[in-house]
Parts: C-alpha cells; structure tokens; sequence
C-alpha cells in the first residue's frame, strides 16, 4: 500500500480518480436535476391544462336555467357540479373523472369558500381534504405523498385542487437516476483507464532517466540519457542531468588522472631508492660505490619529500574552509622577503630581479602569500636563460592588489596556455620530476589565490617572455 | 645478453643500468620514447625493458611503433597500476608487465624468462656435454664443480648456448654482449673466448672460421 503513495504513477492515478469522479457525479447531478425538474414542469402544465379543459367543458355544458347576463351566483355554480354525473357529457380525456378505478389519472376536487365539496371526482383520493394554505389565484404547487397537487384559489374563497398520482413518473426518473449513475460509472472506469494510461506514458521518460542515471551511479560514467529531440520539460530535464554528468565525469576523470599522477610521482623515486639499496646490498662495494648509491637514495627522498609537501600543500588547499580568512598581510613585505630568499639561486643562474612594490595590504596569511610568490618568482627565475632579468610589481588597482611576475624567457607557446595550471601539467616534458619541478607549483598557486577569492592569470608570446599575474582583494583600510 | 632501458627518470635509468651492468648484462639507454624507439629499432636487443611514461611519445606509443618491425621481447615498467593500463600495455605488444615499485630481484627474474622464453627454451639448465649452465643462478659449471666466468664470459657461454648448433657471428655476438660504450672493434670477443676454452674446455667452443663461434 505504501507505494502507492511513493509513486508519482498512482499519486497522479489517484488525484486523476478523485477529480474524474467529482466532475463526472456533478454533471450526472445537474443532467438528473433537469431532467426532474422539467417533468415537473411538464407534470404542472398538464394538471394546469386539464384543469381549463375541465372548466371550458364545464362551462359549456347546457344548463337548465336560462342564462343570465351576469356571474352566475354560488348556489348556481353548486348547482351546476351537482348536475355533472354523466360522463359522457364530457369529452373523452376527462371521463375518468367519473371512474373510481382511475385512481392513475387526474383528479380534480373543487370547494366553496366554506370548505363545502362542490365537486369531487370519483378518482381523488380519499384523504384529500380542503387545502387549508393561503391561496392566491395565482396556482401553486406542492407534493403530497405520490401527488402532484395544483391548488389554487377562486372568486368568493373557491379553492380548486388538481392532482395526479406520479408515482409511475417517480419510478421512471429514478430508473433514469440509475441510468445516468450506471454510465457516469462506466465513463469514470473509462477515464481512469486513460488516465492510467497517460500517466505511464509520462512516467516512461522518467523511468528511462531514472535507470540510466542508476547505471551511471553504478560507474558507467560515459552512460548518457537519451534526448528526445522534442523540446519539453523533459528533454530540458536530460540536457540539464546530461551536462551535470559531463562535469561529474570529467571532475572525476581529473580527480583519478590526479591521482595517478601523484601516485607515479611518487612511486618513481622509491624505485630508485629500492633498487639502489638492493644493488648496494647484493655484494660487498668500495666506499665510493656505497657514498655513490647513498648518494642517489639521498636526492630520490629529497625529490619525494618536495612532492609530498606540494601534495600536502594541494590538500590543504581542497579542504581549506572559506571562512577562516586569515590575518591582513602586507604583500609586499612578504615578497620582500620571497625575493631575499631565492636572491643565491638568482644569482647562480645569472638573473637580475628587479622589483617596484608597492605597500599593500590584503586578506591573506603571509604563508600563503609566500608560497605564491615563491613559485612565481622561482619559475621566472629558471625559465629563461642566464642574464635574463625577472620583474616583480606589487600595486593596486580597483580595489585589488595584483602581484606580476615577468621574466624574459622563451614564452610560452599558445597551446600550452589553457592547462598551464593543471596539476602535473609540464610544457616541457623532458623537464620532468628529476629537475626539481613536480608540476604542481603553478597548481598551488592557483588553488591559494582562488580560495582568497583572488585570480591568477598569465600573458605570454612565444620569444616575449610571460607575465603572470595575481589579483587579491585588497584590504580596505577603515 | 644486451639489453635497452628506456626510462625518463635519470636516476633511476642510472640506477637500473648499474644493477643490470653488474649482473652481466650490455645495457644501452635512451631517456626518452624517440630515443628508445630509434635505439630498438636499429638494434638487436635480447629484451628492453620500457617506461610508461616517457616525453616525446610514451611508453605505449613506443611499442605500437615497434611491434610494426620487431618481435623483441619487453617488459613493461610503469607506475600505472590501474588494470586497464596494464591491459593496454600487454595489448600494444608487451610480453611482461611490472608496476614501480618493483623488487630489483623480481625484474632480473622477470628479463631472464623474457630472454628464456623468446629463444623457445622453457628450463633454466642447459647441459651441453659435461657442462651445466643454470640461467638463473647465472654460473656454469664443469663436471659438478662450479666454473668461475667473469659475467661478459658467462654471458657469451649463455649466448652461444642458446643459439646451440648454429653458428653465431661475430656481429651479432658484439651486438648482444657489448653496450653502445663498448669498443667493438677491439679483439675484446677473442680474448673471451680463448679464456672460456681455458676454462671448459678446448673444444667447447668451434671456431669456424670467416663465420663465426658455434657451440655444438
């Protein structure tokens, strides 16, 4: 039972079922009541033309007394029912007025204005008394038992009921009444069928989205949903699921390459040092051969430790929560202080930093700041040949502190500017781990700034050099 | 035995051509997959051991472009582990596969069966006369009794006993015993084979002659 209300199939079937039957048992209500009301209608006109029909015969029946010219009085008029009691005087459709067993037709009672009976057909039912409702020329109606009655009054308190048994017009309408409530049902089956019907239909598409993004949670990353080409709310839908699974698969696709990566990064130099110290193990070997092997055990675990540290540094990085902002750091100091510590690897390989910093305060910790000046200002540094100059600029614009770096090395070619900062990303392949680069500076220094809601970015043509360029929300001073 | 090291690492290129020099072995090494490919395409090698991920072309790049000219047995060394890596590398034609980090003893065992399997032999022991070579333990010994050969003369025994009964030239003796560094036009090969007939033998080794060396 429960999951019928857990699915969107039976929710929609049932609101369907709820609404169907309102509409259809108030339509089946209305076409019931029309229908009664106008035989009522029908019912009254006929009592109300029986009634003049009478009265045309009755007046034109021949009377013995010579007619006046003036309203005949009311022991004439008495007199005059008293004489109707042949039937055949009267035309064919009021002689069952004379016939007690015509207890199915029309009957017509008249009284005087004091309750005597001035004429009583032979059909009226017994227990028919003088109506004692105040009564208007007017006629009124009203039900009394299976009786329709039109009660009116006359001249001189006259009071006038024709009625009719309609029990056999009540037994026809409720026999309509079933009629009309047996179809209303067959039309409500019918329609909860179509409904059942319509939902499915739009359900399938739902379904269909719902198995492949099952199997796509399975691991089948490169599933897609089907887009039908029609442009409704669900292949808007499709579209939508389709490029959030492209984004999730490439996140994951970069997440594993990242992975691997490191993992190859790593495993690299405990090779070397592995099967350094197993050769070194396998014999007995002069000082130097073992100064030799320890030697290049030293430099792998050194190359191994940087990465670690990079690696580390990422992972802060990934989990570093937005909040915790830091101090407000001077920038420039920081770099100050960058540059007076890569000065002896400037000077062994021959380049000038020139430096025009301006004081800056922004919302960062000075060890981040550090790190970001340190890998741009040491990659100006060994990106371009002896007697090149590297150019470090700290000043403020809109707001902002930027930091640039410009070196005037070989550049940067084109295709290479798009993934610059991925992790693990080398434009030079063969300048790989054993030269020092893990290929995660760059990397870092674009996941710092960002979660300092800053931005990095790099201009470079080949043969110009390349500038990169750090921009840091400044620190407005109050 | 000459063997090829492709690998990008120069620590570790360093490291594995030592360990293998000293095991006896010719090795030459390129640092990356250009290098490699011209190398073992232009040379016979017993079996090259291959790197991954290498500049210029990787790994598998270097193997697909090899397989086009030549059956040399390799052995894959990468530090992808993940299985549809390893399916790609044996599917580009790599006999053996071994994920960094490996054991150095493990990937000598491996480089022997290579070269065991590639020349249709399925044991370690060759016995030709009274003399027994186990591949594995890398010595030859006479009647029982261990011969002591110097690696690059355990090596031409080595040779010279899997090619048995076919005459092997003195090209492709200095092809699959000296390195690159080697000076092959010494009469480095004569000097070997002279002191391997002091030691097993005179008539161990035929010469003949304008052809080349024969072990019958």
């Amino acid at each position: 039972m429960n999951f019928i209300f857990h699915s969107v199939r039976w929710r929609l079937q049932l609101w369907h079922a709820l609404i169907l039957m309102g509409v259809i048992v108030a339509l089946c209500m209305l076409a019931h009541k029309l229908v009664v009301d106008a035989r009522r209608e029908r019912i009254d006109r006929e009592l109300e033309s029986f009634e003049r029909a009478f009265m045309k015969s009755f007046w034109e029946m021949p009377s013995q007394k010579k007619k006046e010219d003036r309203p005949p009085t009311t022991a004439e008029i008495r007199e005059r029912f008293l004489s109707l009691d042949d039937p055949s005087k009267f035309p064919l459709e009021l002689r069952d007025l004379f016939d007690p067993d015509a207890s199915e037709s029309t009957y017509l009672v008249f009284w005087d204005g004091s309750c005597q009976t001035l004429f009583r057909s032979a059909n009226a039912p017994a227990d028919l008394q003088f109506p004692k409702v105040a009564v208007a020329l007017d006629p009124i109606t009203r039900m009394r038992g299976n009786f329709r009655e039109l009660v009116h009054g006359g001249p001189r308190g006259f009071r006038v009921v024709v009625g009719r048994d309609v029990s056999s017009d009540r037994a026809a309408l409720q026999q309509l009444g079933w009629q009309i409530a047996g179809s209303g049902a067959l039309l409500w089956l019918l329609g909860l069928l179509g409904g059942w019907w319509l939902a499915g239909r739009a359900i399938e598409p739902i379904a269909a989205i719902s198995q492949t993004a099952s199997r796509i949670a399975e691991g089948k990353l490169s599933e897609r949903i089907d887009v039908a080409d029609a442009d409704n709310e669900l292949s808007r839908l499709s579209q939508v699921l389709n490029d959030t699974f492209d984004r999730l698969a490439s996140a994951i696709q970069r997440q594993r390459e990242f992975t691997a990566d490191a993992s190859h990064e790593l495993r690299t130099p405990l090779t070397v040092i592995l099967s350094e110290t197993s050769r070194g193990l396998k014999r007995e070997r002069t000082a130097e051969e073992y100064k030799e092997i320890i030697s290049t055990c030293s430099h792998a675990a050194t190359r191994m430790r940087s990465l670690v540290e990079s690696l580390l540094i990422l992972a802060r990085q990934d989990g570093y929560p937005p909040e915790s902002h830091g101090e407000s750091t001077d920038l420039s100091s920081v770099v100050t202080d960058t540059i007076q510590l890569l000065q002896p690897l400037a000077d062994q390989k021959g380049i000038q930093i020139r430096s025009d910093l301006q004081s800056a305060r922004c919302l960062a910790d000075s060890n981040s700041l550090a790190i970001v000046a340190g890998n741009l200002i040491s990659n100006a540094i060994l990106h371009q040949p002896a007697g090149g100059e590297a150019v470090v600029s700290i000043f403020c614009e809109d707001q902002r502190v930027i930091l640039e770096v410009t070196d005037r090395g070989p550049g940067i070619a084109p295709e290479h500017l798009p993934r610059l900062f991925d992790r693990f990303y080398r434009v030079d392949p063969a300048r790989g781990p054993a030269s020092g680069h893990s290929g995660l500076g760059l990397a870092i220094v674009q996941a710092v700034v960002e979660n300092r809601n800053g931005t990095v970015g790099v201009r470079s043509e080949p043969g110009k050099g390349a500038t990169f360029r750090v921009s840091l929300p400044a620190l407005v001073e109050e | 035995m000459r063997l090829l090291i492709i690998e990008d690492d120069p620590l570790l290129l360093r490291s594995l051509s030592a360990g293998l020099r000293e095991e006896g072995y010719a090795v030459d090494t390129a640092a990356d997959g250009e290098d490699g490919l011209f190398k073992a395409v232009s040379q016979t090698y017993d079996c090259i051991v291959l790197d991954g991920m290498l500049p210029v072309f990787d790994g598998w790049e270097v193997l697909r472009r090899l397989r086009v000219e030549k059956t040399t047995p390799v052995l894959m060394l990468t530090a992808r582990d993940a299985v549809p890596d390893r399916i790609r590398g044996l599917d580009c034609g790599a006999d053996d596969y071994l994920t960094k980090p490996f054991d150095s003893d493990e990937l000598l065992a491996r480089i022997r069966a290579l070269i065991r399997r590639s020349s249709g032999q399925a044991s370690n022991r060759v016995e030709i006369g009274g003399v027994v070579i186990d591949t594995a333990a890398r010595n030859v010994s006479l009647r029982g009794e261990i011969v002591a050969l110097t690696p690059r003369e355990y090596s031409l025994v080595e040779y010279l006993a899997r090619h048995r009964g076919s005459v092997v030239n003195r090209t492709e003796l200095y092809e699959h015993l000296f390195d690159e560094d080697d000076d092959t036009l010494s009469n480095l090969l004569d000097v070997h084979v002279s002191n391997i007939r002091k030691k097993l033998g005179a008539d161990f080794i035929t010469t003949r002659r304008g052809h080349g060396y024969c072990i019958e």
